[in-house]
């Protein structure tokens, strides 16, 4: 009888003990080595009112290069605020979104919090975190902000965070690989993108199982199981004159499983179950590797190479040019900002130091340091380097072409139903029709969730 | 005045007793049955993650629940899991066992080799059987290549995506297994074999007629811890597949996780938790029942 009674409450033990452990943000990083550069001078608003010493808790997800960023305009925040002190601290990468959202239901997060745009809407929803357009008005420099930028941070009319950087991604493709295929290689200008067709043509010719190499990775990392799969994928739908919600918000039923979005998913389909030129599984580094001919990655990808595959060089082993368009050319935006918390007890004091990493001064350092795209059009003016290639075809498809992901609370559901959608057609060539249907039901259950 | 004496010696032995239960009894409480209690309360609500209110919703998560598709395939991918790994774990390590168990030179090597992946974190063994399963440059596949066979695709095809994860799991689990049944094994008085040998019964008739049954209480320990750790099994999920390859290996515990920490419906997730939580309680009082065994030695 003790037996069993251990044995039931070991039971009881076992499946108590479940949840917890720990959650995948990923997305884009950017990556860096620690350049030179000056400390910020901004002429931001003068020190806080009293003597006292104000310590702000300040949270990001580790990422080394931007980490080195973040510290050098702490210091030159901190020497020219003696009043205020920051509390930096970094969550490992995968643990950021699980730590940050049990801090905030504990009711003790940070004065200061990092967060990836599309998950601005739930926590501006739940009121976890503070309108910041007064102080914008007051000495932030909305106007110098990127207007895609500005939208992806905007939720219910509110602007909720300023940004360090914006992001987006465009076409890498293997120079010599082309050259040795005799294809012609693709526009640097960002109005003639190649569409889906020319680069699935140049993707078979380059195409060669026996080598192990495939023709075009449409996906920065491949079927991940984070943010970093939707945010390519949703530029396909997009681009075939799909949308994922109403303009409204309120439903995905006649937007997600319209005609162009099933094209899409043909288009997808046939990439890896088709053509079978695109892997289902992407190795590490398959691009700088030469196991890739086509790829997709972000401006940080520079860096990134240069750091790790020094013999593998811009203009001669790989080139870069426009995302691919089908009926639209459309690339995806957004990347990480900062937020006050509803709970910070000095919101003035941390919208200082706000301003002082993202303002117009501080995105210059920024950008000095990660090499990340510029939410300011004053950084893009002041580096003579974002007007030139490679940079300016990120620069000029952000002006032009940018889209950043849907501003609503419902987006983790949507994050997932799309990364779901896309896993089923590609991974499992599941039946089109049945994927959306699963997709569109995911997504109005995270709506109805939200005005139960 | 005997009696007196007595009463007071045992109601001051009682007083011990429960002076010896407390600790154990109060911590207990603190992290398991009042964080049960509060999750229970929570399962009737519309609970955000991150709000600061929360409205009662009745028993709408729980009929929600039922109908939910993906909770129903989580469910199935759970018991589909356990299905496989508890009787091909048990026998394999059983069967380890009786090797081990032998006495000859280098026992303790073979011992010590096979417990070896029980000391591997989890999450290390996931990380590497990550790169090992790769479909195009993993260790599995270079030789399954080498010697013509086909690819087994593990991490991207959903048909078969489980059976690595199983793999997986049965490699890590079962040394631990192993040293439970010998320790069983172990128990079981020689002089039984040797009527048994004596009546001329030979080594199979062994095996099951005087084996078998004298490790009916081992059986029923392994079987029920086996079968509680696969059902809830989540981190070679989390850190090989994410659920994927196309939500083939969503396990419940996964399900409950990405309810809860990524679409942040915390109500929905502890509703799935606790329908789980009964499930698994069920199953664990139908294997003890089946296990009784009067069987003393």
């Amino acid at each position: 009888m003790r037996k069993r009674l251990l044995v039931l409450s070991a039971a009881l033990l076992a499946t108590a003990s479940l949840a917890a452990c720990s959650n995948d943000n990923g997305n884009d990083g950017g990556s860096a080595s620690p350049g030179s550069s000056q400390p910020a001078s901004q002429g931001a608003s003068s020190s806080g009112s009293s003597d006292e010493v104000v310590t702000l808790s300040f949270w990001r997800h580790d990422y080394a290069p931007e980490a080195a960023a973040f510290k050098k305009l702490i210091a030159s925040f901190e020497e020219s605020h003696p009043n205020i002190k920051i509390d930096f601290q970094m969550i490992p990468n995968d643990q950021y979104e699980t730590k940050i959202r049990t801090a905030l239901a504990g009711g003790n997060p940070p004065d200061i919090m990092a967060l990836d745009a599309p998950t601005l809407a739930s926590y501006a929803n739940q009121k976890a975190i503070i309108p910041l357009d007064d102080y914008f008005a007051k000495d932030g420099n909305k106007d110098d902000l990127l207007k895609p930028v500005v939208e992806g941070l905007t939720f219910d009319g509110k602007m909720y965070a300023a940004p360090n950087n914006e992001g987006t991604i465009v076409m890498f493709y293997n120079k010599k690989m082309f050259e040795e295929k005799g294809i012609p290689l693709p526009s640097k200008n960002v109005d003639e993108a190649w569409t889906w067709d020319q680069v699935l043509d140049a993707a078979k010719k380059l195409n060669d199982p026996a080598k192990g190499v495939y023709g075009w990775n449409p996906t920065p990392w491949g079927f991940v199981g984070h943010e970093g799969a939707p945010y390519s994928e949703m530029a396909f739908l997009w681009q075939a004159g799909a949308e994922i919600l109403s303009p409204d918000g309120k439903t995905a039923k006649g937007y997600l499983d319209s005609a162009e979005s099933k094209k899409a998913l043909t288009f997808w389909q046939n990439l890896f179950n088709g053509d079978k030129v695109s892997p289902k599984e992407l190795p590490q580094d398959a691009f700088w590797n030469g196991k890739v001919a086509i790829h997709v990655d972000g401006p940080f990808a520079f860096q990134y190479q240069e750091q790790n595959f020094p013999n593998f060089k811009l203009g001669e082993d790989y080139d870069v040019a426009p995302l691919w368009k089908d009926a639209r050319m459309i690339g995806t935006t957004g990347s990480w900002g900062m937020a006050i918390t509803s709970h910070s007890e000095h919101p003035d004091e941390a919208w200082q130091f706000v301003n002082w990493v993202t303002g117009v001064e501080g995105s210059k350092v920024w950008y000095e340091e990660t090499k990340n795209l510029p939410a300011r059009q004053s950084t893009f003016d002041a580096f003579q380097e974002l007007k030139e290639y490679p940079m300016n075809i990120y620069a000029e498809q952000l002006a032009k072409y940018g889209h950043p992901r849907p501003v609503t609370p419902a987006y983790p559901a949507i994050s997932e139903a799309i990364r779901l959608l896309f896993e089923d057609v590609g991974l499992g060539n599941a039946d089109i029709d049945d994927s959306l249907a699963k997709a569109v039901k995911k997504i109005e259950d995270g709506i109805a969730t939200l005005n139960p | 005045m005997r009696g007196y004496r007595s009463a007071i010696y045992e109601k001051q032995e009682s007083r011990a007793a429960f002076l010896f239960i407390l600790p154990a009894f109060a911590l207990l409480a603190v992290f398991i049955f009042y964080p049960m209690l509060h999750a229970f309360v929570i399962s009737f609500q519309n609970y955000n993650l991150i709000a600061a209110e929360h409205s009662w919703s009745g028993l709408a998560n729980y009929r929600k629940l039922f109908s939910d598709e993906t909770f129903g395939a989580s469910l199935w991918h759970s018991f589909y899991f356990t299905l496989v790994v508890l009787p091909v774990q048990t026998a394999i390590s059983l069967g380890l066992a009786l090797l081990v168990q032998k006495k000859f030179r280098g026992v303790g090597f073979f011992r010590t080799v096979y417990f070896v992946p029980v000391a591997v974190s989890f999450a290390v063994a996931s990380t590497i059987f990550r790169l090992i399963y790769n479909k195009d440059y993993g260790m599995l596949n270079a030789v399954l290549k080498g010697i013509g066979l086909p690819a087994l695709d593990f991490l991207s095809n959903p048909d078969i995506s489980m059976l690595g994860i199983i793999v997986l799991c049965i490699w890590r689990a079962m040394g631990f297994v192993m040293v439970i049944f010998l320790a069983g094994l172990n128990n079981i008085p020689d002089s039984l074999y040797e009527a048994a040998h004596v009546d001329g019964a030979n080594a199979v008739q062994r095996f099951f007629l005087v084996t078998l049954p004298l490790l009916k209480r081992t059986m029923a320990f392994v079987v029920i811890i086996t079968t509680m750790d696969a059902l809830k099994i989540f981190i070679p999920i989390y850190i090989t597949t994410s659920g994927g390859p196309a939500g083939s290996t969503s396990t419940v515990v996964h399900f409950i996780y990405e309810t809860a920490f990524k679409q942040m419906n915390m109500g929905y997730a502890a509703a799935a938790a606790f329908l789980f939580f009964f499930l698994v309680l069920i199953i664990s009082i139908v294997q003890l029942r089946v296990f009784r065994t009067d069987v003393e030695y």
